[in-house]
């Protein structure tokens, strides 16, 4: 449960480590990723570094269409294990949802205002289907049932996060990075990522636009257990754009059933994950496996 | 256009009638399909003109020959079309993504002409529509302020699957950043020109319009050579130049390069074809390497920087990091590249986001906006079902118009909605419904149409044009006339070559104002590159390429000049067995087999003991038999085929050539018809001297028409290599071998008379020259003696020579040290009794080339075995934020 708690102002320190290993060299490596948070209006970024062993030939970094700090690496060392570590440390106040504001409107007044007064631009690109979010009847239909036109808004928005996570398991390793919107709502189970791009189907099928975040979430231990370095991980919610919101862009979980808070921590966002990958990349090689481990620490700073 | 009386001034008495028949019946076929724009009847008179002396002067049964001699000439020349996509698209009405082979191009013989004054006022609207269009280019990529204020939808642009995201921002140097254009156009009811698709992305098939042109001219070549023609060449040298000027700033002599995604491709020869037009080197991604974000050549002994990349990629694979992760057509890297400035890549990648059926609705307001203009070149009328009355319009009217998603995706095509079922419709409806921003409706265009040359005479059938331009100084630039295709039959509405569609050359009539300029554009200057004198890195594949195409000619021609001469020995002596004439054929047969290798493939195919004259018949024809002389000219014909651009034009004639001489033979030898003792007649002889006139022909062209520059160096080193590797190999499995005195002469003869080197040994016997015994002549003949072109000694020094032309003189120095120790090596005493010692040279020989053949390959044409793959990415990262 959210407490008032958990919109304080906090500093973290995200630790951030990838470990490639390979079964033969590799003898050059092209990545992409994101290695350093955005600012937003609930996030300033004090501090990022990115180390990546063997050390690149070339690192730079450019802002993306969507406004995200974008890096190229380039290895040309050979190795057989590589290692991208990145730090950051951000300091984080997430206001908490506006929902009866939001309830000043309905979904369908909130759509209508959404085609009088958003920028064309933004429209389309987060109110369109994308590569990973496809727009169908069954979407449709799903978002439906949270969606309805007459509804106030804020409660649509709590309907679709709670509906998502009562209607689906989370379980790992039942879905891809091609599993479509139709086959989750059959399979009823999914991870983060699935949540999220459902949530945003259903948001756009309404003519809400919506928007991929990919960022980190601190986790607490179970009581009287410590916490275990790199026990957390990175996470992925939902952005949504509406009116009656000072920012016009409300965040909201439906894997852990709340709007965000203070402890959601952004990386890059974009229109579904595809456009914000934390790292990927290219490598010329003849190994035939490779393994990846990932830590992820979110530590709060006194 | 109003329709004229034929004028015949050109015909003579002769033909009058013919030109009057094929005409008339032409008007009739033209009647029955009820009128309708037509490029013959309704042109203008000068260009009447043209076309009536042609069919006129032919009459049918020329015309007829001539689309014959026009399917000679492009087997020849080996201008072919595969159909997966590219040109496929004509009207972009097809659809049909084939994957078949790649057939022959198909010309008719028959030009469409256009008068002078009309092509210049179509050229000044394509030279403004493509302004318009790079004007919206830079917009959409930059501050896409022409969205932002509605005046083309955001929908169209930022849901076509061609705009990248990632390329947002970023920009080529120079004032244009459309570099190429590629239009197709037809005719409307009234006879003007109606522009249905743009072709952005990578625009293709310049390339085939001058291969086109190429045929025509010389199927009709007085004509071609009285009629004034706009030639097509400058065209080319503006792209050569536009290409290099786009170079990133403070870049002296630019690397243009040509991303190809393969000469198996279906627009291959397009690519090729304009490659070698322009001069600058046909690469695939793994000829290339991405070093500090910058684009080298993987060169065989050098780094070349790439300056300039003309893509023919599609978008989507060109980047394995940024875009397709599982292509292998693309280069990581890339994108990087083009946003540090380091590479200029032409077109812009996302260009493709301008095809699109929609975004060409909104062309006259953009030009408006842009240019303070009225749209000269009018689109195909169509409505947009973005916008909900035009939607309506559209679904009210499906059964009359042609229905276009805005982009053309996997089984995604045009759909003439008159040619859909119900079911279809409904279908379609719906499809429409559930993203209305993404489809168009167009109404049907007219087109005109063209004659085309039939066994029943002239046909009427639908015309497209593809015109090309460049970007030059403050405009653009257009090829004269175009690529032109007509309609597979007479009733298609389609014109695709998918879809079995004909290509037209088209002749664009040289004003009076102009300086004459109806050279013969056959004489193709294929070295014009500025700064060819620098020369570029040759790329690994092009090497490659190059060294096994000599060994493949080489091989072609001594197995040829072997079996020849068993041949002989075979008609002479097979039916004595017994005789000393039979046994040296029964040698020279052994040394056949072992000099090919075939042995085993052989023992597999025949029957235990098969007939010599069989042994030497599957040598010749059958393709199977690695070693056979088939086989090698298939390898050598592939070999050239990956390395087009780096070829005299001259070498396809010969190729296409033999490679259809010896696939007749194999035709028939394997064809039930002939049974074996009907084969028996079927002499070897004159095939096999075709064979060997062509590999001269090939060894001529190589020789005189290429220059001496690194790409040489491995073509000839691959002759001198395998030449010399055979030659070891034939002496060592003849002459070597300890034979009576009575045979041994036969044998050697016949060795020295394989190997061309039977005249000097003659000569040297009846003088006196050199070593008195038979075979130690011959053995210093073959082996050791520098002034022979065909001895093994000769051919390492010339492989130290080519050594040195590939920049590395460890080498040469290895090739001249093998050199030493033939000269020091005792031949006289190695032929002494049982040739023992011959046996040992030999194998020392073959060893050492063999060994220099391999540190050659390991160095400079070290294929890669590795490949990029996609890092697994964190697709599902490890949540541990369940709730």
């Amino acid at each position: 449960m959210q407490s008032d708690a958990d919109f304080t102002t906090r500093r973290y320190e995200v630790r951030h480590r990838t470990t490639y290993t390979y079964d033969d060299d590799v003898t050059a490596c092209y990545e992409r990723g994101f290695l350093a948070p955005r600012e937003t209006v609930s996030q300033r970024v004090l501090e990022s570094s990115a180390v990546v062993t063997p050390e690149p030939a070339l690192m730079a970094t450019h802002v993306d269409y969507f406004g995200n700090h974008s890096s190229y690496v380039e290895v040309r060392t050979p190795h057989r294990v590589l290692d991208v570590n990145k730090i950051s440390v951000v300091e984080v106040t997430w206001p908490r949802a506006p929902v009866a504001a939001l309830d000043e409107w309905t979904v369908a007044s909130a759509a209508a205002w959404v085609a009088e007064s958003v920028d064309p631009l933004t429209r389309a690109d987060f109110g369109l289907g994308s590569p990973l979010v496809t727009l169908s009847p069954a979407v449709a239909s799903y978002a439906a049932l949270a969606l309805a036109p007459d509804r106030p808004l804020g409660q649509a928005l709590v309907a679709l996060y709670s509906g998502i996570y009562r209607d689906f398991e989370y379980q790992g390793g039942v879905t891809t990075v091609r599993t479509t919107l139709a086959e989750l709502l059959e399979l009823r189970q999914g991870v983060c990522q699935d949540f999220a791009h459902l949530a945003i189907g259903c948001l756009r099928s309404v003519g809400l636009p919506a928007r991929y975040v990919s960022g980190y979430l601190e986790t607490v231990p179970p009581p009287g257990k410590p916490k275990l370095a790199g026990s957390d991980a990175s996470h992925a919610w939902v952005s949504v754009l509406v009116p009656g919101s000072p920012d016009h862009w409300v965040d909201l979980d439906p894997t852990n059933n709340h709007f965000a808070d203070s402890r959601y921590v952004v990386t890059a966002w974009g229109r579904d994950f595809r456009d914000v990958s934390p790292l990927k990349g290219v490598v010329t090689t003849e190994a035939a496996n490779s393994t990846l481990d990932v830590g992820v620490d979110v530590i709060r700073l006194p | 256009m109003p329709q004229h009386a034929p004028t015949g001034d050109l015909q003579g008495d002769l033909h009058g009638s013919t030109y009057g028949d094929l005409y008339a019946s032409y008007t009739e076929r033209l009647r029955a399909r009820g009128g309708g724009p037509d490029e013959l009847v309704g042109g203008s008179a000068e260009s009447r003109a043209v076309l009536e002396a042609a069919i006129g002067t032919l009459g049918l049964p020329g015309l007829l020959a001539a689309c014959a001699e026009s399917r000679r000439l492009i087997d020849e020349d080996g201008v072919t079309y595969g159909v997966t996509e590219g040109v496929a698209d004509g009207s972009g009405d097809d659809g049909s993504d084939g994957g078949g082979q790649g057939r022959n191009w198909i010309v008719d013989p028959l030009p469409v002409v256009l008068a002078g004054a009309e092509w210049t006022s179509l050229e000044r609207a394509l030279e403004q529509r493509a302004l318009v269009l790079d004007a919206l280019l830079s917009d959409i990529y930059g501050p896409r302020s022409l969205i932002r204020r509605g005046i083309v939808p955001a929908e169209v642009v930022l849901g076509h699957p061609g705009f990248i995201r990632q390329m947002d921002g970023l920009s080529l140097p120079g004032p244009r950043q459309l570099l190429l254009t590629a239009t197709d156009l037809g005719r409307d009811a009234d006879g003007r020109w109606v522009a249905f698709a743009d072709r952005l992305g990578a625009p293709s098939g310049a390339g085939y319009a001058m291969a086109t042109r190429r045929i025509t001219s010389r199927v009709l070549s007085s004509l071609h050579r009285s009629t004034r023609l706009t030639r097509l060449r400058p065209f080319f040298h503006s792209m050569t130049l536009a290409l290099r000027e786009s170079a990133p700033a403070g870049v002296d002599n630019p690397q243009v390069v040509m991303l190809s995604p393969g000469t198996g491709s279906e627009t291959g020869y397009d690519q090729s074809f304009l490659a070698m037009l322009l001069g600058f080197p046909l690469v695939e991604a793994d000829d290339l390497a991405t070093r500090d974000a910058r684009i080298w050549i993987r060169s065989t002994n050098r780094a070349d920087q790439v300056d300039v990349v003309l893509n023919r990629v599609d978008a989507d694979y060109v980047d394995p990091l940024e875009l397709r992760a599982d292509s292998q057509l693309g280069l990581a890297g890339l994108i990087e590249a083009t946003r540090r400035g380091a590479v200029a890549v032409a077109n812009p990648i996302g260009a493709g986001v301008l095809e699109n059926p929609a975004l060409a609705l909104f062309l006259p307001a953009v030009a408006r906006e842009v240019l303070g203009e009225e749209l000269a070149l009018p689109g195909v009328a169509g409505y947009w079902c973005g916008d909900s009355a035009q939607r309506n319009h559209v679904l009210r009217n499906l059964d009359s118009l042609v229905l276009k998603p805005i982009a053309r995706g996997v089984g995604m095509a045009a759909l003439p909605g008159w040619e859909l079922s119900a079911a279809e419709r409904d279908d379609l409806r719906r499809q429409i419904q559930d993203r209305p921003w993404a489809w168009v409706g167009q109404e049907s265009l007219t087109m005109s149409t063209a004659p085309v040359v039939t066994s029943t005479g002239l046909e009427p059938r639908r015309f497209v044009l593809r015109t090309f331009g460049v970007a030059r100084g403050d405009g653009y630039r257009f090829l004269p006339g175009g690529l032109g295709r007509v309609a597979p039959d007479e009733a298609a509405y389609v014109v695709a070559n998918a879809a079995g569609a004909l290509a037209k050359d088209v002749w664009v009539l040289a004003g009076d104002e102009a300086a004459p300029s109806w050279a013969d554009d056959r004489k193709l200057d294929l070295r014009l590159v500025p700064g060819a004198d620098e020369g570029a890195a040759l790329a690994l594949r092009a090497a490659e390429g190059l060294f096994w195409m000599g060994r493949y000619v080489e091989r072609a021609e001594l197995t040829a000049r072997l079996l020849r001469v068993a041949d002989d020995l075979i008609e002479d002596h097979a039916s004595w067995p017994g005789t000393p004439g039979a046994a040296a054929m029964e040698v020279l047969v052994d040394t056949v087999i072992a000099v090919t290798g075939a042995g085993r493939r052989l023992s597999q195919g025949l029957a235990p003991r098969s007939r010599p004259l069989d042994v030497v018949r599957a040598l010749v024809s059958d393709g199977a038999i690695p070693g056979s002389v088939t086989h090698a000219v298939r390898r050598l014909v592939r070999g050239a085929q990956e390395v087009r651009d780096q070829l005299s034009y001259d070498i396809w004639p010969v190729l296409s050539r033999i490679e259809r001489t010896l696939s007749e033979s194999q035709t028939h030898s394997q064809s039930q018809a002939h049974p074996q003792s009907q084969l028996d007649h079927v002499p070897l002889q004159p095939q096999l001297y075709r064979v060997l006139e062509s590999m001269l022909a090939v060894h001529g062209v190589i020789a005189e028409n290429m220059v001496r520059d690194e790409g040489w160096g491995f073509l000839d080193g691959g002759v001198r290599l395998e030449r010399a590797l055979l030659t070891t190999s034939l002496v060592r499995a003849s002459i070597a071998r300890e034979h009576p005195p009575i045979m041994d002469g036969q044998v050697t003869e016949a060795v020295l008379e394989a190997c061309d080197s039977i005249i000097t040994h003659r000569r040297r016997m009846a003088t006196g020259e050199g070593p008195a015994l038979p075979a130690d002549s011959a053995v210093d003949l073959l082996i050791a003696d520098e002034t022979n072109p065909r001895s093994v000694a000769f051919c390492v020094i010339r492989l130290a020579a080519d050594l040195r032309l590939l920049g590395d003189e460890s080498l040469a120095s290895v090739a001249m040290s093998l050199l030493d120790e033939l000269r020091r090596a005792d031949l006289e005493a190695a032929c002494a009794g049982d040739r023992r010692g011959l046996v040992e040279l030999c194998d020392r020989l073959d060893n050492a080339l063999r060994d220099l053949s391999d540190r050659l390959t390991a160095t400079h044409l070290r294929h890669r075995t590795t490949r990029q793959v996609p890092l697994a990415d964190w697709s599902k990262p490890p949540l541990g934020a369940g709730g």
